[in-house]
C-alpha cells in the first residue's frame, strides 16, 4: 500500500515537473545560469524585444541597496535583474530585464528618472576591483543607460512643455524678435543661461544615445569615458517593467579561455533612486562560450 | 566628520570635511527694516542669470513676508521641525546642527521639496500675524507685524550643499569664498537641494544639473557689487568681506556691523553652517519670533538700531548702503561726511551723512506754476 502511494506521488510529480518545463519552452525562458554567459551570435540585437533573445541562458542578478558610502539607500526596491549577453566577438550585447510597476523618465524637481547600468573591470587581472565604482589603481567601465535619455532618442522635443505641458513662458531673451532670423546668435545666446550646456556637460538636451559611457575609480570619481567607444542602447517599457539592451566593445582580452566579472545596477526612479541610491548588485562571473558551444537553447 | 570651529554658535561642530577658510570670505548684510518688498533685486538677478529653459522656477533671489512668506513652501518650518530642541546658552547652541543630526546612511539632515512647493513664490504677502481683537493700539513691538525677508545663497563657511554632494561638484572658492556647482561635473542628483536649509540650489530640468546663486562672481572680480545689490531701492545691502571675529577690523564695513557692532545676525545659525548673509533685524517685530531666525544676538542689535541717532558712526555706516556700485573693504567718518574706500585707502565714495533738506516755495515765480509733491 504505501509503496502504491509513493509511486502515485512521483507520477503526479512528474507530471507536474513535465507540465512546468514545457510552459518554460512556452514562454521561450532559457536555462538559469549561475554567471553571466555570453552566447557567441552573428547578430547582437539592440532591439530587447528581438526573437533572437529568446531561449538565451539568463542570469538572475540579485540586487542590494548601496549601503557603503553615504548618501545610502536605506530601503531596498527592485531585487533582482534578469540577464542575457549575445556577442558577434568585437561587441556584445547585454539585455537587463526588471519589474518596475512605474514608469519615470521625466526630469524635475524631485522627480528622478528610471536607469540600469553595467560595469566591467578596465582590466582582466587577479585581483578584481571594489564591486562599487572600483577603486583607486583599478578603475572600472561603466555603461549607463537612462529612461529620459531613451525619451530624447525617441523624438521628445527640447521643450519645457515636454516636461510640463501646462507650463506657460512669457519670453526667453533668446527668442526676442531682433534675433528671430539669427538662429546661431539665438543659440550662442541661449548658451549663456545653459552653463551646463555650454560646457558639454550633457545630462539633459538633445543627444542620439540612450547610454553614457564612463569610467570610475571608486565611489564619487564617475567621469565620462576617455576613449567612447560609440556604446548604444535601447530600452522598452512595458506595464511590468523595463526591458534594457545595452551593446558595447566586448570587453579586452576576454574569451572563452579567459573570464571577467561584471555587476549590475538598477534606479527606480519612483524610489527616489539617483547616484548613489541605488540597487546594485557584486561582482557576478562573467564568460564566453565558444563558437562550438553554441547551447542548443539558441536558436 | 571633521572637528571645525562655528564661531556663530560659539563651539566645535561636526562637518563632512576639514575647516578651510577662504583668503576673503564674501559676505553682506541686508538691513531688514529697509526692505519694501518691491522685488527689484529678484527681478535684476532673474533677468541677468536665471531666463533660461529649466530655470522659469528659479528665484536664486526672493523676497518674502515673513512669517507665512516661503520659497519654496515652508523652506524654513520643514527643518526647523525635525531639527527639534534648539536651545541657546547664551552665545553656544545647545542642540544640534543639521550635519550633526544627520540620520543614517544621509551626510546631513535634510528634506527635498516637491514641486508643488515651488508654486506659489509670493504665498502670505503682506499677512500680518495677529487679528484685530478687543481694539488695537500701535505699539513697539507692534501688536500684528509682518517684515520682508529678502534671500540670497548664503555662501555659508560650512555649506550643507557642499557636504551633500558625493561627487565633490559642489566648491568654495578659496579666493573670496563664493560656493559654486562646478556645471561641468555635477550629474543632477539633487543632493545639494535636498541638503541646503535655505533651499537657494535649484535643478534644473533642461540641462538635468543643479544651479544656484553665483553671488554675481564675475562682477565681484571686478570690485563690484552683485546685482541684487546694486539695483536695491531701499539701499538695503552691503557687499563685502569678512574676517573671522578675532581677525575684526573696525575700518571694515562688515566687521564693523557683523563683529564690532554686533547689530548684523546670521539667518538660522543653529543649522550650522556659519552663513555669510547678515540681517540686521526688524525693530517693530516681537523678538522671540525674531530669536529663532536669528539667534540670540537679537536684543541687542535691536538695541543698537534704536540707538542709531545718538551714534553717528553706524548712522554713517549705513548711509553708505546702496551708495556706490563698488565694494567698499574700507570706510571712515569725518563729521558729517562718511567714506568709502578701496582697500588701499583711495577714496571710492562719499556721502553725507544726513541728507541736505531744501525747502521750496509752493509757487514757483519763474514758471508760473504751483509746484505739488507728487509726482
Amino acid at each position: 500500500m504505501l509503496r502504491a502511494k509513493f509511486i502515485l506521488i512521483l507520477i503526479v510529480t512528474l507530471i507536474l515537473s513535465s507540465n512546468l518545463l514545457i510552459l518554460s519552452c512556452r514562454s521561450g525562458e532559457g536555462p538559469v545560469t549561475a554567471e553571466v554567459v555570453i552566447i557567441p551570435s552573428a547578430n547582437v540585437p539592440l532591439e530587447p524585444n528581438a526573437p533572437l533573445w529568446k531561449g538565451i541562458p539568463r542570469h538572475l542578478a540579485k540586487l542590494i541597496p548601496q549601503d557603503l558610502v553615504e548618501p545610502r539607500l536605506t530601503k531596498s526596491s527592485t531585487a533582482e535583474v534578469e540577464v542575457k549577453a549575445l556577442s558577434n566577438g568585437t561587441l556584445v550585447a547585454f539585455r537587463l530585464e526588471w519589474l518596475d510597476p512605474v514608469k519615470n523618465d521625466l526630469p524635475g524637481p524631485a522627480r528622478f528618472i528610471d536607469g540600469c547600468a553595467i560595469q566591467i573591470p578596465s582590466k582582466i587581472a587577479a585581483n578584481v576591483p571594489d564591486p562599487q565604482m572600483g577603486q583607486e589603481g583599478q578603475s572600472v567601465e561603466i555603461t549607463f543607460w537612462r529612461a529620459d535619455w531613451q525619451a530624447i532618442v525617441n523624438g521628445r522635443k527640447d521643450s519645457i512643455k515636454e516636461l510640463y505641458p501646462n507650463a506657460t513662458i512669457d519670453h526667453y531673451p533668446y527668442e526676442a524678435k531682433p534675433l528671430e532670423k539669427d538662429p546661431a546668435l539665438q543659440s550662442e545666446m541661449a548658451k549663456r543661461y545653459s552653463p551646463a550646456r555650454a560646457l558639454g556637460n550633457g545630462r539633459e538636451g538633445p543627444r542620439d544615445s540612450a547610454v553614457e559611457e564612463l569610467i570610475a575609480e571608486g565611489p564619487g570619481s564617475l567621469s565620462p569615458s576617455p576613449n567612447p567607444t560609440g556604446a548604444k542602447g535601447k530600452g522598452l517599457y512595458n506595464s511590468k517593467g523595463w526591458s534594457v539592451v545595452i551593446l558595447r566593445n566586448l570587453p579586452k582580452d576576454l574569451s572563452p579561455n579567459n573570464r571577467s566579472q561584471v555587476a549590475f545596477a538598477i534606479w527606480e526612479g519612483a524610489h527616489g533612486e539617483v547616484g548613489a541610491r541605488k540597487m546594485r548588485s557584486g561582482w557576478v562571473p562573467l564568460l564566453m562560450k565558444a563558437e562550438g558551444e553554441l547551447s542548443k537553447n539558441v536558436q | 566628520m571633521a572637528r571645525v570651529y562655528n564661531w556663530q554658535i560659539g563651539r566645535e561642530m561636526s562637518y563632512w570635511y576639514p575647516e578651510s577658510r577662504p583668503e576673503k570670505q564674501f559676505a553682506a548684510v541686508f538691513d531688514v527694516n529697509k526692505c519694501i518688498a518691491c522685488q527689484t533685486c529678484t527681478l535684476a538677478c532673474k533677468t541677468t542669470w536665471t531666463s533660461g529653459r529649466g530655470q522659469e522656477y528659479m528665484l536664486w533671489n526672493n523676497v518674502e513676508t515673513k512669517p507665512y512668506g516661503f520659497y519654496p513652501l515652508a523652506w524654513d518650518l520643514n527643518l526647523l521641525n525635525s531639527l527639534q530642541g534648539q536651545e541657546w546658552q547664551g552665545n553656544v547652541y545647545q542642540g544640534q546642527t543639521v550635519f550633526e543630526a544627520a540620520p543614517e546612511g544621509e551626510r546631513v539632515l535634510g528634506w527635498r521639496p516637491e514641486e508643488e512647493d515651488y508654486s506659489y513664490p509670493n504665498v502670505g504677502e503682506d499677512d500680518c500675524v495677529g487679528q484685530i481683537e478687543n481694539g488695537a493700539s500701535l505699539e513697539v513691538p507692534h501688536m500684528m507685524w509682518f517684515y520682508y525677508l529678502a534671500r540670497i545663497c548664503n555662501h555659508c563657511t560650512y555649506p550643507a550643499c557642499l557636504a551633500s554632494c558625493p561627487r565633490g561638484s559642489i566648491y568654495k572658492r578659496p579666493e573670496d569664498g563664493i560656493v559654486l556647482v562646478d556645471q561641468s561635473r555635477c550629474r543632477g542628483y539633487q543632493e545639494c537641494v535636498k541638503g541646503c536649509p535655505y533651499k537657494k540650489v535649484f535643478f534644473n530640468p533642461m540641462t538635468g544639473t543643479s544651479e544656484k546663486c553665483i553671488a554675481c562672481f564675475p562682477k565681484i572680480e571686478q570690485g563690484i557689487q552683485p546685482q541684487c545689490f546694486v539695483n536695491c531701492i531701499g539701499k538695503i545691502r552691503l557687499a563685502g568681506w569678512l574676517s573671522k571675529p578675532d581677525q575684526a577690523n573696525p575700518e571694515n564695513p562688515l566687521d564693523y556691523l557683523v563683529h564690532i557692532k554686533k547689530i548684523a545676525l546670521p539667518l538660522f545659525p543653529q543649522f550650522g553652517l556659519e552663513p555669510n548673509i547678515y540681517y540686521i533685524p526688524p525693530v517693530h517685530v516681537p523678538t522671540h519670533f525674531l530669536k529663532q531666525m536669528f539667534g540670540p544676538g537679537v536684543d541687542e542689535a535691536v538695541k543698537q538700531y534704536r540707538n542709531m541717532a545718538q551714534d553717528l558712526d553706524l548712522a554713517g555706516l549705513l548711509a553708505l548702503f546702496g551708495s556706490t556700485e563698488f565694494i567698499v573693504p574700507r570706510w571712515k567718518r569725518q563729521g558729517d561726511l562718511v567714506i568709502g574706500m578701496s582697500e588701499k585707502g583711495s577714496e571710492l565714495i562719499k556721502v553725507p551723512l544726513r541728507e541736505p533738506v531744501y525747502i521750496r516755495s509752493a509757487y514757483d515765480s519763474k514758471f508760473s506754476i504751483a509746484r505739488v509733491n507728487c509726482p
